[in-house]
Order: C-alpha cells, then sequence, then structure tokens
C-alpha cells in the first residue's frame, strides 16, 4: 500500500474505531437490521479502503438514505422519538462512512459518535454505561486529534495520550460547570420516549406472574431511613392495586374514578427517601400508609396508589412519610363498594360454594376471614416457587386441584373468596421486606422482594391489609425468601447469600451504585441550593450563581493556564550558564559591562586589569566555567565549586 | 473586511526587522469552521441534557466544552514565544516561484506542532518544531516578470489540537528578492568575435603571468598564489594573459530583436549557459558594465543587473 493509502486507513481506522465504540451501547438495543445495516457498511468500508475500491455514487447513496428513513419510519413508527432517532443517526453515521475522505466528513462522524454518547445517557446513566461511554469520548477526541492533523511529517503528536492530557486539564473547568451551572425545573420539550420492557410489576397479574419475577435480583428500588426501619412485617411498600377480576387474572380494570378516601392516621411516622430504577410505569411505591410525599411529583388515586403523570424512565428520587398504623377509607361509597365485589359470572363455581358456606359456619365477617386463613394454614397448601399452571378457572383449580402456589395465588383466592362471601376486597402488588445494606445504611429492595397480598373492607376498620401467604409461610414476611426456600436452587444468588464474602462484596457494589444515583444522577437545583448554602450564599437567587460559577470557573481556569504555563516553559539553561551569568551581572552592577562575542578568558583578563584585586578569583570562576561547559567531562565538584565561587564573588 | 483588517494589523505591529518573537499581543485567534459546527453541537447537547435532566448528558456536554475551551488555550500556546528568523532568499527566474525561508525556532521544552506559514500568494506547508528544536520553512511566491518580488506580509498559523480553533501571528518582514528574467529558450548564439565597438574584450588565457588579482569563489585553486597568501595572508590568484581562451562580453546591444525584454531574456540564456560551462564573461549594459570574472557571484551579479535594467529615455538599439 502507498503511504497515501496507510495514511487514509488510518486516519479512517481512527473514526471507525470511535464511531463502533460510541454504538456499543445501542447495538443490541437497535433493532437488528438496523445493526447489521451498520456493522454492514463498516465492513464494506475497511475492505474497500484496503483493496481500493471506488465509492458508490452520490446518487446511489442518496437512494440508500431515502430508503433506512423509509426503513426507520417503518420499524419504529417515528424518527424522533429516542429509539428512532437513535437508529436513524447509527444509519446516517453508516452512510457517511460510504463517502468520507476529508477531514470534514472525518470531523462529521466523531460529532455524531458524541451524540450517540449522549443518547446512551439518555437510555441508561448507570455506572456501567458510564464507564463505557466517558473512554468513548476519549477516543473519539483522540480520532479528531488525530484526522485533524494535515501536511505535517516527521515529529507528531500520540493522540490518545495527548487527548488523555487534555481531558485531564478540561475536567477541572467541566466539574465546576456541572456543580454550579443552574438546573432548570421542568423540561423545555417532551420527555424522551423509549419503548422499553423493563422487569416489574406491571398492570396486570396472572397467576404466576410474581413467582417469575422472584426470581430476578434486580434491585427495583433503594431506601433510605430517617431514623429505624419499620420492622419487617411493616415493610408492605404499596404498588399497583387490582380491583378487576376475569376469573384467571387481576388488572387494575377500566380507568374507573372513585373518590378518594379519607384516611386518619395514627402512631409514629416513618421518613425515607426512595430512589426508584426506571419501571416505565406510572406508579411509585411507598409504605401503606403514605401521608405525604414530594410534591407535584404524583398524585394519590382513589385506591391509594401513587400514580405520576409520566412513565418513570430515569432513576428517580422521592420522599415520602407513612405511618404504619392508619384507619383507611372507612367510608365507601355504592360504586366503590360494587366494584370491590364484583366477580364474573359462571366463574370459580366450586370456590364461590365454599365461601358461602364457610361464611355461613362463622358468625361474622371477622371469623369468616379467619377461618379462610385457617384452611390455608391448616390443609395442605403447599407455598411454592415453581406452581404448576392453573386451568381457565385459576382460584377453583388452586383450591382444590393443585394446592401449591406462590403469593399471588394465595392473594387471588382470598380476595375472590371475600368477594363471594360479600366482604369488599381487592389485590394489592408491591413489594415485601427489602435487604438491609449495612455498608450505606440503606435497604435494597429488589425485583425478587416482589408480592401480593389482599386488602378487605369491613365496616368500622375500613381498607385493612391482609397477607393470606404470611398463614402459609409466616418466615417469608419475618424473614424474606430465604428462609421459606433455604437451599433452593432457584432463588436468584443463592450462592451469593450463601457466602458471606461474596454477599458482602455485592453490598460494596449495590452501596456505590447507589452513591452513584444520589450523588450525580440525582444532582439537582435542590442539591444545587444545598452546596451553594454550605459555601454561604443562603437561599440562592440567579446572582449566587452567577458568582459561585464565576469564581469556580477563575479558579479553573487559573489551574489550566499555570499548567499550560509549566508544560510551554522555556527550556532550562544549564546550571554552569546560570551560574556564570550571576557573576557577570555583579560586575555590571560595578560598572564592568560582559561585551557581547566576547570571549570569557579575554574578559577575565579586562576584569584583572580594571580591578586587579578581582582578577584571581575572577579566573578561577572563568577557568571552572569553561571546564564545566567545554570541559571533557565535567564533574559534579565543579558545579559546586563554581557555584561557591560565585557565591563569595563580592567586587 | 479582509483588507481592513490587514491594514489594522499592519499599523498595530509595523514592519518587522530581525528575529521576532511571538508574543501574545501579536497572536490572533477565532474558531474554524469546525469550531463553530462544535460549538453549535454542544449547544445542542446542552439543551438536550437540560431538558431530560440527564446530568450524565450534561457531564458529557461541560467536558467536551471544556476540552473545546483547552483545545483553545492549547492552540494559542503552540505559538506563544515561537520565534521566527528570515533565513534568506533564493532568487528565481520569472515564471518560477521566489522561496522566502524563514527559521523557526522553539525555545520552549514542549514541541510545536502543525505550524503553517502562509502569505497572501503562497501555500501552506506544515511543520512541527521539537521542544528546543528549530525548523526551516519556504514561501513560495509564484512570480511573473524580471524585476524585484516582495513579501510584504507572512502568516504563521496552526491549528492544533483538533482543528477546532486557528491562531495565527502576522509577521511584515518586508523581504524582497531578485527576479531574473527567465533565460529565452532557442537563442542564438553570442557573437563569437567579440564587438570592438564597446571597447572590445580582454583576452586571458594561460600562458603569461600577467599581475595579481583578488580571490573569487571559482577561481582555479592551482591558480593561487600561495606565496603571497603565505607573506600577507590574503588570498590571490594570479592572472596569465594568452590567447587559449576568448572571454565573452555580453552587450544588450548584441542581442538581436526589437523587444527589450527579449533581449534580455537573450542575455540571461547566454549567461546561464556560459556560467554552466565554468567560463568567464562580462557584462554590459547602457550605463553599466560588469567587468570579465568566473564563478557563481559573477553569474549572480550579471543576473540581478539585467533583472533590474531598467531602459534609458534615448534607447540605443
Amino acid at each position: 500500500m502507498s503511504p497515501e493509502r496507510q495514511e487514509s486507513f488510518n486516519r479512517l481506522a481512527w473514526t471507525m474505531a470511535g464511531l463502533v465504540a460510541a454504538l456499543g451501547p445501542h447495538f443490541l438495543r437497535m433493532q437488528a437490521w438496523v445493526s447489521a445495516f451498520v456493522i454492514g457498511a463498516c465492513a464494506w468500508r475497511l475492505l474497500a479502503e484496503r483493496r481500493g475500491w471506488r465509492m458508490p455514487p452520490a446518487f446511489l447513496r442518496g437512494l440508500i438514505a431515502a430508503g433506512v428513513t423509509v426503513g426507520v419510519m417503518a420499524g419504529y413508527s417515528t424518527i424522533t422519538g429516542l429509539d428512532g432517532g437513535t437508529a436513524l443517526l447509527a444509519l446516517m453515521s453508516a452512510l457517511k462512512l460510504l463517502e468520507t475522505r476529508t477531514a470534514r466528513d472525518h470531523a462529521i462522524l466523531i460529532f455524531i459518535g458524541w451524540f450517540l454518547c449522549l443518547s446512551a445517557f439518555l437510555y441508561a446513566q448507570d455506572i456501567a454505561t458510564a464507564a463505557w461511554v466517558l473512554p468513548t469520548v476519549w477516543l473519539l477526541a483522540a480520532a479528531l486529534l488525530r484526522v485533524s492533523r494535515h501536511g505535517a511529517e516527521g515529529l507528531a503528536p500520540r493522540p490518545f495520550r495527548t487527548t488523555g492530557a487534555m481531558l485531564l486539564k478540561a475536567v477541572p473547568v467541566a466539574l465546576v460547570l456541572f456543580f454550579f451551572f443552574p438546573r432548570v425545573e421542568g423540561s423545555f420539550w417532551g420527555a424522551p420516549s423509549s419503548e422499553r420492557a423493563l422487569t416489574g410489576l406491571a398492570d396486570e397479574i396472572s397467576p404466576g406472574d410474581i413467582s417469575e419475577l422472584t426470581l430476578n435480583d434486580v434491585v427495583a428500588f433503594r431506601v433510605r431511613f430517617e431514623g429505624n426501619p419499620p420492622p419487617p412485617s411493616l415493610r408492605y411498600w404499596r404498588g399497583p392495586v387490582f380491583s378487576q377480576f376475569d376469573g384467571f387474572s387481576w388488572s387494575r380494570g377500566d380507568v374507573q374514578s372513585f373518590r378518594g378516601a379519607a384516611v386518619a392516621y395514627a402512631g409514629a411516622p416513618v421518613d425515607y427517601t426512595v430512589t426508584l430504577e426506571p419501571t416505565g410505569q406510572h406508579m411509585l411505591f411507598a409504605l401503606d400508609m403514605v401521608e405525604n410525599w414530594t410534591p407535584g411529583l404524583a398524585g394519590q388515586a382513589w385506591d391509594f396508589g401513587l400514580r405520576t403523570r409520566r412513565p418513570v424512565n430515569a432513576v428517580l428520587q422521592y420522599e415520602a412519610r407513612s405511618y404504619p398504623r392508619y384507619r383507611a377509607g372507612e367510608d365507601i361509597g355504592l360504586a366503590l363498594r360494587n366494584a370491590s365485589l364484583r366477580l364474573p359470572p359462571n366463574r370459580n363455581p366450586r370456590s364461590t360454594e365454599l365461601a358461602l358456606r364457610l361464611r355461613g359456619q362463622a358468625g361474622s365477617d371477622v371469623a369468616f376471614v379467619r377461618a379462610v386463613l385457617d384452611l390455608f394454614r391448616e390443609q395442605e397448601f403447599y407455598y411454592t416457587l415453581t406452581p404448576p399452571g392453573l386451568a381457565r378457572d385459576s382460584v377453583d383449580d388452586f383450591l382444590f386441584n393443585t394446592r401449591q402456589g406462590f403469593c399471588e395465588h394465595f392473594a387471588s383466592a382470598f380476595t375472590s373468596l371475600m368477594r363471594a362471601a360479600g366482604i369488599p376486597a381487592r389485590v394489592v402488588a408491591g413489594y415485601q421486606g427489602g435487604d438491609w445494606n449495612p455498608l450505606g445504611g440503606y435497604m435494597i429492595v429488589r425485583q425478587s422482594h416482589a408480592h401480593a397480598w389482599s386488602e378487605i373492607w369491613l365496616p368500622g376498620t375500613g381498607w385493612r391489609r391482609v397477607d393470606p401467604t404470611s398463614a402459609v409461610a409466616p418466615e417469608r414476611v419475618e424473614r424474606g425468601l430465604e428462609a421459606s426456600f433455604a437451599g433452593s436452587e432457584l432463588l436468584p444468588d443463592a450462592l451469593a447469600r450463601g457466602t458471606p464474602l461474596l454477599w458482602q462484596a455485592r453490598m460494596f457494589w449495590d452501596n456505590l451504585n447507589a452513591q452513584w444515583n444520589d450523588g450525580v444522577i440525582q444532582f439537582n437545583r435542590a442539591t444545587q441550593d444545598a452546596l451553594l448554602s454550605a459555601f454561604g450564599f443562603d437561599d440562592p437567587d440567579w446572582k449566587a450563581f452567577a458568582a459561585a460559577l464565576g469564581i469556580g470557573l477563575g479558579l479553573a481556569v487559573a489551574l489550566l493556564l499555570a499548567w499550560l504555563a509549566f508544560e510551554f516553559r522555556p527550556r532550562r539553561t544549564d546550571p554552569a550558564s546560570t551560574a556564570y551569568r550571576r557573576f557577570t551581572r555583579r560586575l555590571a552592577r560595578r560598572g564592568i559591562e560582559h561585551e557581547v562575542g566576547e570571549a570569557p578568558r579575554d574578559f577575565a583578563r579586562r576584569v584583572r586589569r580594571l580591578r586587579p584585586d578581582l582578577g584571581t578569583p575572577a579566573l578561577a570562576i572563568t577557568e571552572t566555567y569553561l571546564r564545566l561547559r567545554y570541559g571533557p567531562a565535567p564533574a559534579a565538584t565543579d558545579l559546586r565549586l563554581l557555584r561557591g565561587l560565585v557565591a563569595r564573588f563580592r567586587p | 473586511m479582509r483588507g481592513w483588517v490587514r491594514d489594522w494589523i499592519r499599523r498595530r505591529q509595523g514592519p518587522d526587522r530581525d528575529d521576532v518573537t511571538l508574543r501574545r499581543g501579536r497572536i490572533y485567534i477565532l474558531p474554524t469552521g469546525l469550531g463553530l459546527a462544535f460549538g453549535v453541537m454542544l449547544v445542542a447537547m446542552l439543551l438536550g441534557s437540560l431538558n431530560y435532566a440527564n446530568n450524565l448528558g450534561l457531564v458529557l456536554t461541560f467536558l467536551l466544552g471544556a476540552l473545546g475551551f483547552v483545545a483553545m488555550h492549547a492552540c494559542h500556546r503552540n505559538l506563544e514565544a515561537l520565534v521566527v528568523k528570515t533565513a534568506g532568499t533564493e532568487p528565481p527566474f520569472a515564471g518560477q516561484p521566489a522561496v522566502f525561508r524563514f527559521a523557526l525556532a522553539n525555545h520552549g521544552r514542549a514541541p510545536r506542532f502543525d505550524l503553517e506559514t502562509t502569505s497572501t500568494a503562497g501555500g501552506p506547508s506544515g511543520t512541527s518544531v521539537a521542544g528546543g528544536g528549530e525548523a526551516t520553512v519556504e514561501i513560495r511566491v509564484p512570480t511573473r516578470r524580471r524585476g524585484s518580488i516582495e513579501l510584504e506580509r507572512v502568516e504563521v498559523a496552526t491549528r492544533y489540537p483538533y482543528g477546532l480553533f486557528r491562531a495565527w501571528a502576522v509577521l511584515h518582514p518586508d523581504l524582497a528578492c531578485v527576479v531574473y528574467p527567465s533565460p529565452a529558450a532557442g537563442a542564438p548564439p553570442p557573437p563569437l568575435s567579440p564587438s570592438l565597438s564597446g571597447g572590445g574584450s580582454r583576452r586571458r588565457g594561460d600562458d603569461d603571468f600577467a599581475g595579481l588579482k583578488d580571490y573569487h569563489p571559482g577561481d582555479p585553486p592551482r591558480h593561487i598564489a600561495w606565496k603571497a597568501y603565505a607573506r600577507a595572508g590574503e588570498l590571490l590568484v594570479k592572472e596569465f594573459s594568452g590567447d587559449a581562451e576568448t572571454i565573452p562580453v555580453f552587450d544588450l546591444a548584441d542581442a538581436p530583436g526589437g523587444d527589450l525584454e527579449a533581449r534580455l531574456s537573450i542575455l540571461a540564456r547566454w549567461i546561464v549557459d556560459a556560467s554552466a560551462r565554468g567560463m568567464t564573461y562580462g557584462l554590459r549594459l547602457p550605463g553599466d558594465e560588469i567587468p570579465p570574472e568566473p564563478g557563481e557571484s559573477q553569474r549572480r551579479r550579471c543576473l540581478a543587473a539585467i533583472a533590474r535594467f531598467e531602459a534609458p529615455a534615448t534607447d540605443v538599439a
């Protein structure tokens, strides 16, 4: 390959490496044809560069561009959303590769690469994404350095290293901007919409859904309590509430709205901060019964669930206050009462019959509830992670046939028995429990803590939580899944939970993630205000921001300038010359100037002539200096000697 | 606008003599087109990150912004304290480019990359100078006719690193370079018998010692009077007279043709050919005569004389 071709290939390799790294987090997220097209274009271009093939003509590129745009429209139904936009950006970079020649073309590709990095952050802001993307930014900048140089041969900077040094110098300025650049509340335009399937509780629940979710150890949210966390039996995190039963599964039903019910709170409150991982859903999780939460974030529905206006697509932090003792919704409306009693007609007939029989035997509603719980406890019902599939009439099949179930089976059966006996009831899904992280002093609630329980309404007590699972497996509520299924291979991370060291390592990593969420992702206007207050700006307004930003940037820029001045400092002249210059300066002060071009020995002779008293030291200094400068092997002792002689030379 | 800026810079800085150290006051810097595009990209990223309250997006934006800021300073620093020295010219024949040489001296520790030296008429040539090093750059200025060409303005510029900014310094060296007439192609040979009308020519040869004259580079070493050198410490050359060689004196009057430029071209051809053969020759122009000498300096003298020649008011055709 000719040197020009080799150079062109090297430039292309740099740009492409940066681009592929930037596409990295997107490859699996994009539709397969997009990823395939991008990889194909990269491969073709590298081959074309090696073999010297011609680039496709302009009309063909235009045709492909139109084709892929239509493809994105068809595949993503929009080109403006996060998914469609990212796909389009990736495809355009691939197309640009087919005509890249000049430094400008390369620069455009690198700019696209940086946009893809931003897009990766819009998808996820976790540590792994940051750890991938930040080096990618470095690689892209190095590629820009490499491709922007032209025409210079010989001495060349090392792109990666030079760029690394520049980025290091940029860090203080960037940090000041990050901390003090005023954040805006709200947004200028809509939130990024991404159609992602996220693990978590959904708006419908069928038998088997939660037991499946339990196998997932992913963090749902983390909670930091002010004061002590409530005891395990009270750690019920309320999520979606299901009021409509179709005989098999439970759903929120038609979005019917009922009057919000009054809640009477009692006892001591629990205050806490939840950092919720993206769910793609509208609900927030809070301990029963929530009284107050970060204002403006969500509204409380008639079923006491907290719902946001927009889906939670990014890590979200909120504060809440709950009262474990409460009396909720004593006053039930007729419509809500009817909705909470409705059962699908002609379904689960045996259960209905059982309910009516038990209700008849029991004297009261409370006695009936106890009788149903005793039924679960005393008859042969099994709490299992792998419940068998159920027939169409799921409650009948469970109660009279399989008798093996997970929490949602028990909750579903219990709720429909209640309804059949005329007690308003509903299924509540959420999380129960949590792993305490002693390193960070917070609680981790994972998908494996997902749980379902029942809520029944009784006159005089209002809506009350009843957890039928606790009748079958009380240790589930008190000590978690591990207690119920000790030694089960199915439990997520059975190995880690069984090995203290691994468990410690996991807690350390989780604490790091929690810190990251709190310190980086959740850094917002409130945190900024607190930070400015710490610097003495009370009640910060825009002037405080301007002052902090100005002072901070001033310091960062001063640091940068000092750093550059050090890097570009003049070469040090050799110490012998420095000492000799001090000698001539001292003589100059006495009127004996060292002429330009005057040889040191001539100068020394002139000094002796003009000031005979200085002759001997001047000659000694000159001879030592000459030996140091021009002698075959200058000794370190000579330098010390010269410095000593000059120091003692006082004309 | 451009012309106005140039005049302003020239008035501000004045002409440059000797070596020029590029100080802060004479380095200008502006973003390039790519730099402006980079700025637009940063604004878009900032708006996007703020809108979605995406802190890592903001980190990315601020990091890139700060990188651009560092690049601006690095670009400026890449020129600052660089020393530009003039390093001679190379006179061309008309039609060839005139070469002005400059030395770029870097007294700093850090290397300077991708320095472009341009003039109004010349093209770019990138060069890098290691810490404590020096590099010579050439500025080629195209010429069309004989005479003299001036280099009024030189720009030392750099886009390093990243090409987001361009820093430049303007020098006004006011250098001039002689442009020789281009030697005529297919010129008639010089007249063999020297014309007597203008005073004839001396004959020189190797036969008889005729006296001593000053040494000029190009004189045959065997003619050097070593004894005289030992005595006086001055290099002298023995001259001989004889008829082994005819010493021509090229006369404008002998060059055929009506057009003065064409005739000067013919003279240039004769001088170039004679010089290439190592001959001794002289030149006679109306109002100017260069006595015969051998060597490179004679060639330069003669070519410069015809380059600068201006026809007297009454032309002796």
